[in-house]
Protein backbone atom coordinates (compact mmCIF):
# COMPACT_ATOMS: atom_id res chain seq x y z
CA UNK A 1 0.00 0.00 0.00
CA UNK A 2 3.05 2.11 0.07
CA UNK A 3 3.53 1.61 -3.43
CA UNK A 4 3.45 5.33 -5.31
CA UNK A 5 2.04 5.77 -8.64
CA UNK A 6 4.81 8.62 -9.44
CA UNK A 7 6.78 7.34 -12.30
CA UNK A 8 10.05 7.90 -11.43
CA UNK A 9 13.15 9.00 -13.72
CA UNK A 10 14.22 5.08 -14.97
CA UNK A 11 18.51 7.03 -15.66
CA UNK A 12 20.31 6.94 -12.11
CA UNK A 13 23.23 9.02 -11.36
CA UNK A 14 26.13 7.05 -10.67
CA UNK A 15 28.17 8.68 -7.70
CA UNK A 16 32.17 8.43 -8.06
CA UNK A 17 32.20 6.47 -4.92
CA UNK A 18 30.17 4.25 -3.08
CA UNK A 19 29.94 5.85 0.55
CA UNK A 20 28.69 3.44 3.57
CA UNK A 21 26.36 5.38 6.72
CA UNK A 22 27.61 4.00 10.27
CA UNK A 23 25.96 4.49 13.68
CA UNK A 24 27.34 4.51 16.61
CA UNK A 25 25.51 3.60 19.48
CA UNK A 26 25.57 5.87 22.50
CA UNK A 27 23.54 3.36 24.86
CA UNK A 28 26.37 0.82 24.31
CA UNK A 29 29.10 3.42 24.75
CA UNK A 30 27.91 4.31 28.31
CA UNK A 31 28.01 0.57 29.09
CA UNK A 32 32.12 1.43 28.96
CA UNK A 33 32.34 -1.08 25.67
CA UNK A 34 35.47 -0.74 23.13
CA UNK A 35 35.58 2.01 21.51
CA UNK A 36 34.04 1.62 18.10
CA UNK A 37 32.53 -2.07 18.85
CA UNK A 38 28.99 -0.60 18.75
CA UNK A 39 29.62 0.63 15.46
CA UNK A 40 26.89 -0.92 12.55
CA UNK A 41 27.23 0.29 9.08
CA UNK A 42 23.78 1.43 8.27
CA UNK A 43 23.93 1.51 4.59
CA UNK A 44 26.09 1.56 1.41
CA UNK A 45 24.57 3.80 -1.59
CA UNK A 46 26.37 4.53 -5.24
CA UNK A 47 23.83 6.67 -6.84
CA UNK A 48 22.28 9.96 -5.89
CA UNK A 49 18.74 8.37 -6.23
CA UNK A 50 20.05 5.86 -3.54
CA UNK A 51 21.78 8.48 -1.55
CA UNK A 52 18.00 10.48 -1.09
CA UNK A 53 16.10 7.83 -0.48
CA UNK A 54 18.43 6.83 2.50
CA UNK A 55 18.92 10.23 3.50
CA UNK A 56 15.01 10.69 3.43
CA UNK A 57 14.93 7.91 5.93
CA UNK A 58 16.93 8.57 9.15
CA UNK A 59 17.36 10.64 11.57
CA UNK A 60 19.08 14.04 11.45
CA UNK A 61 21.60 15.12 13.58
CA UNK A 62 18.95 16.94 15.64
CA UNK A 63 16.60 14.24 16.07
CA UNK A 64 19.38 12.34 17.67
CA UNK A 65 20.09 11.35 20.93
CA UNK A 66 23.20 12.88 22.89
CA UNK A 67 26.37 10.54 22.61
CA UNK A 68 25.42 9.39 18.75
CA UNK A 69 28.23 9.51 15.98
CA UNK A 70 27.03 9.38 12.65
CA UNK A 71 29.15 8.83 10.00
CA UNK A 72 29.35 8.35 6.33
CA UNK A 73 32.77 7.68 5.05
CA UNK A 74 33.57 5.76 1.53
CA UNK A 75 32.68 2.56 1.33
CA UNK A 76 35.59 -0.02 2.54
CA UNK A 77 37.30 2.85 4.77
CA UNK A 78 36.05 2.55 8.21
CA UNK A 79 35.38 5.46 10.20
CA UNK A 80 38.41 4.13 13.01
CA UNK A 81 41.72 5.50 13.34
CA UNK A 82 43.11 2.30 13.16
CA UNK A 83 41.74 1.92 9.65
CA UNK A 84 44.58 1.85 7.06
CA UNK A 85 43.22 4.20 4.80
CA UNK A 86 42.78 6.84 7.78
CA UNK A 87 46.10 6.23 10.02
CA UNK A 88 48.02 8.68 8.62
CA UNK A 89 44.75 11.02 8.26
CA UNK A 90 43.52 13.76 10.70
CA UNK A 91 40.47 15.68 10.89
CA UNK A 92 39.51 19.53 10.44
CA UNK A 93 36.20 19.37 12.86
CA UNK A 94 33.53 22.77 13.27
CA UNK A 95 31.62 23.31 16.21
CA UNK A 96 27.71 24.30 16.28
CA UNK A 97 24.98 25.67 18.95
CA UNK A 98 22.75 22.30 19.86
CA UNK A 99 20.86 20.89 17.21
CA UNK A 100 21.90 23.49 14.94
CA UNK A 101 23.96 20.81 12.44
CA UNK A 102 21.37 19.47 9.87
CA UNK A 103 21.81 22.27 7.34
CA UNK A 104 25.80 22.11 7.62
CA UNK A 105 25.63 17.87 7.94
CA UNK A 106 23.30 17.58 4.82
CA UNK A 107 26.06 20.29 2.81
CA UNK A 108 28.95 18.20 3.46
CA UNK A 109 27.52 15.27 2.58
CA UNK A 110 26.34 16.46 -0.61
CA UNK A 111 29.55 18.12 -1.06
CA UNK A 112 31.53 14.09 -0.47
CA UNK A 113 29.28 12.45 -2.86
CA UNK A 114 29.03 15.05 -5.58
CA UNK A 115 33.41 15.17 -5.64
CA UNK A 116 33.11 19.02 -5.53
CA UNK A 117 36.37 19.20 -3.60
CA UNK A 118 39.51 19.71 -5.78
CA UNK A 119 41.22 17.26 -3.27
CA UNK A 120 38.30 14.86 -2.93
CA UNK A 121 40.95 11.61 -3.25
CA UNK A 122 41.81 12.99 0.51
CA UNK A 123 38.65 12.48 2.22
CA UNK A 124 37.53 9.69 3.79
CA UNK A 125 34.24 10.75 4.75
CA UNK A 126 32.70 12.89 7.47
CA UNK A 127 31.14 12.46 11.31
CA UNK A 128 28.51 14.46 13.31
CA UNK A 129 29.09 13.96 16.83
CA UNK A 130 25.74 15.19 19.00
CA UNK A 131 26.84 16.02 22.26
CA UNK A 132 25.62 17.30 25.27
CA UNK A 133 25.67 21.53 25.08
CA UNK A 134 27.04 21.11 21.23
CA UNK A 135 26.68 19.79 17.65
CA UNK A 136 30.53 18.64 15.90
CA UNK A 137 31.09 17.75 12.66
CA UNK A 138 34.52 16.58 11.70
CA UNK A 139 35.95 15.80 7.88
CA UNK A 140 38.62 13.16 7.68
CA UNK A 141 41.46 13.32 5.16
CA UNK A 142 44.59 10.43 4.30
CA UNK A 143 47.32 12.20 4.46
CA UNK A 144 47.96 14.33 6.87
CA UNK A 145 51.00 15.92 6.44
CA UNK A 146 50.50 16.99 2.55
CA UNK A 147 49.62 20.24 4.46
CA UNK A 148 48.45 21.97 0.94
CA UNK A 149 45.87 19.37 0.37
CA UNK A 150 44.45 19.78 4.46
CA UNK A 151 44.29 23.33 4.04
CA UNK A 152 42.54 23.41 0.38
CA UNK A 153 40.03 20.81 1.84
CA UNK A 154 39.51 23.02 4.94
CA UNK A 155 38.70 26.10 2.62
CA UNK A 156 36.75 24.43 0.55
CA UNK A 157 34.45 23.12 3.00
CA UNK A 158 34.26 26.79 4.66
CA UNK A 159 32.66 27.85 1.62
CA UNK A 160 30.43 25.08 1.32
CA UNK A 161 28.92 25.32 4.95
CA UNK A 162 28.77 29.02 4.54
CA UNK A 163 31.13 29.25 7.83
CA UNK A 164 33.33 32.21 8.92
CA UNK A 165 34.58 30.96 12.48
CA UNK A 166 37.77 29.09 12.79
CA UNK A 167 38.15 25.55 11.96
CA UNK A 168 41.34 23.41 13.40
CA UNK A 169 42.94 20.13 11.56
CA UNK A 170 44.14 17.58 14.12
CA UNK A 171 46.17 14.56 13.19
CA UNK A 172 44.67 11.31 14.34
CA UNK A 173 48.39 10.27 15.22
CA UNK A 174 48.25 12.87 18.10
CA UNK A 175 44.55 12.75 19.11
CA UNK A 176 45.57 8.58 19.92
CA UNK A 177 48.76 9.92 21.73
CA UNK A 178 47.36 13.41 23.49
CA UNK A 179 43.99 12.42 23.36
CA UNK A 180 42.07 15.66 24.13
CA UNK A 181 45.39 17.75 24.86
CA UNK A 182 46.07 17.50 21.07
CA UNK A 183 46.91 20.42 19.01
CA UNK A 184 45.48 22.12 15.91
CA UNK A 185 48.51 21.59 13.25
CA UNK A 186 46.73 23.60 11.03
CA UNK A 187 43.96 26.41 11.97
CA UNK A 188 41.91 28.39 9.32
CA UNK B 1 46.97 25.40 -12.55
CA UNK B 2 43.55 25.51 -13.17
CA UNK B 3 41.81 22.72 -15.75
CA UNK B 4 38.51 22.61 -15.54
CA UNK B 5 37.42 22.05 -18.40
CA UNK B 6 35.99 19.07 -20.03
CA UNK B 7 39.92 17.96 -21.30
CA UNK B 8 40.62 16.70 -17.62
CA UNK B 9 41.37 13.60 -17.17
CA UNK B 10 39.96 13.70 -14.18
CA UNK B 11 36.91 11.58 -14.98
CA UNK B 12 34.97 12.54 -11.32
CA UNK B 13 31.46 12.03 -11.97
CA UNK B 14 30.74 15.99 -10.23
CA UNK B 15 27.42 16.69 -8.97
CA UNK B 16 26.51 20.20 -7.73
CA UNK B 17 24.86 20.71 -4.53
CA UNK B 18 22.12 22.45 -6.75
CA UNK B 19 21.66 19.46 -8.63
CA UNK B 20 21.59 17.01 -6.00
CA UNK B 21 18.96 18.83 -4.12
CA UNK B 22 16.52 18.54 -7.10
CA UNK B 23 16.26 14.84 -6.28
CA UNK B 24 15.54 15.15 -3.10
CA UNK B 25 11.94 15.07 -2.48
CA UNK B 26 11.80 12.77 -5.48
CA UNK B 27 13.38 9.75 -3.30
CA UNK B 28 11.06 9.27 -0.38
CA UNK B 29 11.13 5.66 0.09
CA UNK B 30 13.68 3.56 2.17
CA UNK B 31 15.57 1.62 -0.44
CA UNK B 32 15.54 -1.90 -1.15
CA UNK B 33 17.25 -4.11 1.81
CA UNK B 34 17.09 -1.10 4.27
CA UNK B 35 16.78 -1.95 7.52
CA UNK B 36 17.77 -0.13 10.69
CA UNK B 37 19.56 -2.62 13.22
CA UNK B 38 17.20 -2.84 16.20
CA UNK B 39 19.55 -1.52 18.76
CA UNK B 40 19.99 1.36 16.68
CA UNK B 41 16.18 2.28 16.21
CA UNK B 42 15.69 1.66 20.04
CA UNK B 43 18.29 5.16 20.38
CA UNK B 44 16.17 7.17 17.44
CA UNK B 45 12.91 6.72 18.88
CA UNK B 46 14.01 7.30 22.54
CA UNK B 47 15.25 10.91 21.25
CA UNK B 48 14.02 13.84 23.59
CA UNK B 49 10.83 15.32 21.97
CA UNK B 50 11.71 18.58 23.29
CA UNK B 51 13.93 18.62 20.49
CA UNK B 52 11.49 19.34 18.15
CA UNK B 53 10.64 22.57 19.51
CA UNK B 54 14.05 24.05 17.89
CA UNK B 55 13.02 23.31 14.53
CA UNK B 56 11.86 25.86 11.86
CA UNK B 57 8.41 26.62 12.41
CA UNK B 58 6.63 25.23 9.55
Amino acid sequence: SSKRSLSLPNQSHPLEHQWTFWFDNPSAKSKQATWGSAMRSIFTFATVEEFWSVYNNIHHPSMLAVGADFHCFKDKIEPKWEDPVCVNGGKWTVIFPKGKSDTSWLNTLLAMIGEQFDHGDEICGAVVSVRAKQDKIALWTKNASNEAAQLSIGKQWKEFLDYNGPMGFIFHDDAKKLERAAKNRYSI
Amino acid sequence: GQHDTNGNANTAKKYSRDFLLKFSEQFTDPPKGFNIPPEIAEVWIGVNVSHLADRDSY
